[in-house]
């Protein structure tokens, strides 16, 4: 049951990790097209719902770790800020305000970079 | 072995966040390579390729070396299943995008996709499908 969890939570932290890659190549000026920019949004709607699901799932199947632990309370919060950024970048994309666009990006990748270093240290655990 | 990962050392830890980061970065380039080879933007395709897939695959696989020899996994005979098969599709899908990178850029040169641009995208989708297939074996960690 844990293997299969981690799986998944893996898999959708990769989806997260597509549409940081490739909001990046926007926010870099490269011109891409709007199907990138439907899977990078789609990416994050399901790696979104994966990565918070999933990892609750996890948390709850393990003993050793509590949900009321530093490091995972820590990741919710990350979580949110990172979907709120998320959906700002996702709206404002659809505006055409490409100028917020990149810092908004900027700051979610910093988020998700967060997240990463949480889940790999795992700070008293 | 999974609550073993669990609770590994800290020292790994520098090591595993190097391996991850470039394993994302090459899964979320590799994803950008296809839309946009798919999409007939094989400039953008073949740029990814060489400045953001070829660089992520380095960063990964010395991430994996370096975590490997702090595990010492390479010393257990036999070496455990999902060491080999990380080190089989990390190694046997680089010969694959080096190939998918000279097809893209020939055909960002000519202008046009053709045969080049269908076998690009066939190779960037084994690559992809490979790496599932690793981190399955890293997550549950068959023997």
């Amino acid at each position: 049951m844990y293997d299969t969890l981690l799986f998944l939570h893996l898999i959708a932290a990769f989806l997260l990790a597509v549409t940081v890659v490739m909001y990046s190549a926007v926010a870099l000026g490269a011109a891409t097209t709007g199907r990138a920019l439907f899977v990078a949004d789609r990416c994050w709607d399901v790696g979104g719902l994966g990565t918070i699901i999933l990892g609750v799932w996890l948390v709850l199947n393990l003993d050793q770790y509590d949900i009321t632990d530093g490091w995972i309370i820590g990741a919710i919060v990350l979580w949110f800020l990172a979907t709120g950024l998320g959906q700002t970048v996702q709206r404002r994309t659809a505006a055409g305000e490409t100028a917020a666009v990149a810092t908004l990006h900027l700051l979610r990748t910093l988020t998700v970079l967060g997240l990463l270093v949480l889940m790999v240290w795992k700070p008293g655990a | 072995m999974s609550l073993l990962a669990a609770i590994r050392p800290d020292d790994w830890n520098l090591a595993l966040f190097v391996h991850l980061l470039g394993a994302m970065v090459l899964v979320g380039s590799l994803v950008l390579v296809v839309t946009q080879i798919a999409s007939d933007n094989l400039r953008l395709g073949f740029r990814t390729l060489l400045i953001a897939v070829i660089p992520s695959w380095i960063v990964m696989r010395v991430g994996a070396q370096w975590i490997a020899s702090k595990e010492h996994v390479d010393d257990i005979d036999p070496t455990p299943a999902w060491v080999d098969i990380g080190y089989s599709t990390s190694e046997g899908s680089f010969l694959l995008l080096l190939i998918a990178t000279a097809c893209a850029g020939i055909a960002a040169r000519r202008a046009r996709g053709g045969g080049l641009r269908t076998a690009t995208l066939v190779l960037v989708a084994i690559s992809l499908i490979a790496y599932a297939v690793a981190i399955w074996a890293m997550s549950t960690k068959p023997t």
